[in-house]
């Protein structure tokens, strides 16, 4: 169940907790295209990334978020640096900053694929950690409530945008009863003499299929009675509804808002210098050392 | 005029396939403000005689009448208004993420006012002894708690008649006696509210005001519970047992100790007297 611990909200009292969802998840977006803005010279790129990379980890030290979850879940990720060095090394490109590295027989390897590829894995790590962060701040509900206030301009073309927010909030509330269930179905199929750890592809599958099955029937029993549940307090799906959680924006929202706007207008300005003919040179500006 | 009865069966059938009969011509009269169980095996009906009380299902023949109006197609949104449902799985019927969110569910439907809401879901958590447990998630509570919650869920949109639908048939022994000890309460401090229990658990049914044995989906028997509990021979015949106490007296008066005690300390009294 280790897996299930990584980005789940538990209560805090913090500054990013207390957060108007809508603001966050906005927030959040805008902090994710900012990253993907590209520089042309790898140590203005790299630096801004380790800036980027700061900054989270203040957020993530606001939010109290465990950190460790993080890292026991970026362990995976070790196959995928690995297949990204050796798509960036064998697959030629035409625009190298740096110089030959080594050679692999007739290929030249330029420090330009380490370069590109730990560009890519810290993007990587900073979107998943900042993901995260929003999720183990935000309660399911305000989540699901936030996502609906975005798609309300929707509506007037017939957008089921409640019907959604209601699946969504529903789909959240019983992953843990599901979970719950699939451990008792493979309990009591184990207990029947259906093996899931040994045996090759196809025995597997077969013992799958005896987990999926079982697990496939009582989720149909369950959301029919969850549906007669839902009927019998008045739920009509088509009908106006008051809310109990109300999404509130605050001064909190407000300082956050002007400190990513901010943060993110600047990295507007440098990207529209660094595409204006010269390419910027954070490091030379700042430490008066030549970058690469 | 008829009788003013709080619900009024009459002549009801309903079959899903229109060959088996799950429901066959049942006529039940409730009145208003009594405790009354519907008893029966799996398979007698007992369930779904209530969701045809409270319109999931749609009859194929027979009337249905709160206070004397009868359910049609146009007025059954607003008669829904009046019956609140508990089913006998806990986990399903919990819709909120918290138990607060789950009490305020119906109230959302209702189209509270939001300042309101607050007030409301903390009276109805308290009356349910749930009100320190308005933050947690269900997977966090006992069988026994989310059933609480859920009366809170169905009580709080203050219904006329409320159905249990084997409330407490999946519960632990503990869970079972702190919600039926509540449904007590319950029925103690809202004289107008009738309760109707669905079970197949004769003890709980000896609690009643009525009871209402039904069969193969047609009604054999009703009466006070000493009427038609104390009946072995019936009960035998729909696969149901005595209550403990009757059976307890039954094997006394073979030993000489006659006794018709409704309750345990009632019969100690007796035999105490008895010589």
């Amino acid at each position: 169940m280790a897996s299930t611990t990584f980005g789940r909200y538990s209560f805090r009292d913090t500054f990013i907790h207390r957060l108007d969802a809508r603001n966050k998840i906005f927030l959040m977006i805008l902090i994710m295209v900012g990253i993907f803005f590209q520089f042309h010279l790898w140590s203005t790129a790299l630096l801004l990334s380790g800036i980027y990379f700061a900054a989270l980890i203040v957020i993530m030290v606001i939010s109290k978020v465990n950190f460790f979850s993080l890292f026991k879940s970026l362990g995976a990720m070790w196959f995928f640096i690995i297949i990204l060095m050796v798509i960036y090394i064998f697959i030629p490109n035409d625009n190298y900053y740096l110089p030959v590295a080594f050679r692999i027989g007739s290929l030249e390897v330029r420090w330009d694929a380490f370069c590109q590829t730990g560009y890519i894995i810290l993007r990587l790590i900073i979107m998943i950690s900042l993901t995260m962060v929003l999720t183990s701040t935000t309660k399911p509900m305000d989540m699901t409530n936030a996502f609906e206030w975005y798609m309300l301009p929707l509506k007037p073309l017939h957008f089921p945008s409640h019907e959604i927010a209601m699946t969504l909030s529903i789909a959240l509330r019983f992953i843990p009863t599901l979970l719950d269930e699939t451990e008792r179905i493979m309990k009591a199929q184990a207990s029947r003499g259906v093996d899931f750890n040994h045996g090759g592809l196809f025995k597997r599958m077969g013992a799958v299929i005896a987990l999926i099955i079982p697990l496939f029937v009582s989720a149909l029993e369950r959301s029919e009675e969850l549906a007669n549940a839902m009927i019998v307090r008045g739920y009509d799906p088509s009908a106006k509804r008051t809310k109990y959680r109300l999404l509130r924006f605050s001064w909190r929202d407000i300082i956050a808002f002007l400190l990513v706007g901010s943060a993110f207008a600047l990295i507007i300005v440098l990207f529209v210098y660094d595409n204006n003919g010269s390419d910027l040179d954070l490091i030379y500006r700042l430490f008066q050392v030549k970058g690469f | 005029m008829p009788c003013m009865s709080k619900l009024e069966i009459k002549n009801l059938c309903f079959s899903y396939d229109k060959v088996t009969p799950i429901i066959d011509d049942v006529s039940i009269s409730i009145e208003a403000g009594s405790f009354v169980a519907f008893l029966g095996h799996n398979g007698s009906g007992k369930s779904t005689l209530a969701k045809l009380i409270v319109g999931l299902l749609d009859k194929n023949k027979g009337q249905i009448f709160f206070d004397d109006e009868e359910i049609t197609k146009k007025n059954i949104k607003k008669l829904q208004t009046k019956t609140a449902l508990v089913f006998q799985n806990p986990d399903n019927q919990f819709i909120g993420a918290t138990v607060e969110d789950d009490i305020a569910f119906g109230l959302e439907n209702r189209q509270m006012p939001h300042e309101q809401m607050q007030d409301e879901i903390n009276k109805f958590a308290e009356s349910v002894n749930m009100l320190d447990y308005l933050k947690k998630e269900p997977i966090n509570l006992s069988g026994g708690q989310k059933q609480r919650v859920a009366l809170a869920g169905a009580l709080i949109l203050k219904p006329e008649i409320l159905i249990l639908d084997e409330a407490t048939s999946m519960l632990d022994p503990q869970g079972k006696n702190t919600v039926r000890e509540l449904i007590d309460k319950i029925h103690q401090e809202n004289p107008n509210l009738t309760i109707i229990t669905i079970t197949h658990d004769i003890d709980e049914a000896l609690l009643c005001d009525k009871v209402f044995i039904l069969s193969k989906g047609k009604l054999v028997k009703s009466g006070t519970p000493q009427e038609v509990l104390r009946d072995e021979k019936a009960l035998l015949e729909v696969k149901l047992d005595m209550p403990f106490i009757y059976r307890l007296e039954k094997k006394l008066s073979e030993t000489g100790i006659d006794s018709q005690a409704e309750n345990l300390e009632q019969l100690v009294e007796d035999i105490w007297a008895s010589k």
